[in-house]
């Protein structure tokens, strides 16, 4: 399979397949509906607007009441500039091809875990652990998009910042012929 | 000859020259904590310690190690302002991070 992020000159050039693009459109909208939403006790809102201060509960809700408008403004702008990013793309290989610069690259992965971390919450990632229920079939689907998402995250990593990643120091990272 | 990555213009990170230990300041009334979490990736834990903080991978990389084994891990002493910042950021990309008074 081929790599979904490599190095392009100035720029790192992700290569998506188009089921994971329309993946990814998809779990945006859905992301995007959720933040709009933003019921409180929506497993996913609280994932994505956690605990702020660990011993002190009144300056905890202080806190993050002062920190909420400016994150869900944030994550909202960056769904909308993957939206705008991947509509840039250019029809690759029957996918999309998207040059990104290094602050746009930073925006893919930070949408890609935010993604990540709406399914794990979705699913009760946290339950499953301890407990080791046995999975349906959606939760099952659902784990293996969030597991595809980490392993592009991971590639986009070994681009973006090698140190990061560990295990790559032979070749990764390296400018394409 | 591998330029460092510091000095790369596309560096997403800005690398500080401090030690594990540089992140505790005595006089600061405030720690930030992060904790454990089943989905960020290590190597995006690391990253965002890098980004955030501009920790050099050794100390990056030997936090997130700590969150793993441990289930959280004192990141930073700071006063409160700066502890408040922090722990938006750290929001911001999805780590688990709280802040608490120094004990």
């Amino acid at each position: 399979m081929s790599r979904a992020f490599r190095r392009h000159g100035e720029s790192i050039r992700m290569q998506l397949a188009g089921g994971e693009v329309d993946l990814l459109r998809s779990m945006r909208d859905g992301l995007r509906a959720v933040l709009s939403d933003g019921a409180p006790d929506d497993p996913v809102i609280a994932r994505l607007f956690p605990t702020a201060v660990s011993d002190d509960s009144e300056a905890d809700i202080e806190l993050r009441r002062l920190l909420r408008d400016e994150l869900l403004s944030a994550r909202l702008a960056a769904l909308d500039d993957l939206h705008a990013l991947l509509e840039q793309g250019r029809a690759s290989r029957g996918g999309l091809r998207v040059d990104l610069d290094a602050e746009q690259a930073v925006l893919v992965l930070g949408v890609f875990n935010d993604l990540r971390l709406a399914i794990g919450a979705r699913v009760g990632i946290e339950q499953l652990e301890r407990e080791q229920l046995p999975s349906d079939e959606a939760t099952t689907q659902r784990l293996a998009v969030m597991d595809h998402f980490g392993w592009l995250q991971e590639q986009l990593l070994a681009v973006l910042d090698p140190p990061s990643v560990q295990l790559h120091h032979d070749g990764d990272g390296q400018e394409e012929p | 000859m591998a330029p460092l990555l510091s000095a790369a213009p596309t560096s997403p990170v800005r690398e500080r020259d401090v030690t594990t230990e540089d992140r505790v300041r005595p006089d600061a009334p405030w720690d930030v904590l992060v904790w454990d979490d089943p989905v960020n990736l290590m190597s995006y834990v690391v990253f965002v310690f890098r980004r955030v903080f501009g920790y050099p991978e050794p100390v990056a990389r030997k936090l997130m190690l700590e969150v793993h084994h441990q289930g959280r891990a004192l990141v930073a002493s700071e006063p409160r302002e700066q502890a408040e910042f922090y722990v938006q950021q750290l929001h911001g990309y999805g780590l688990h991070a709280t802040m608490q008074r120094s004990s």
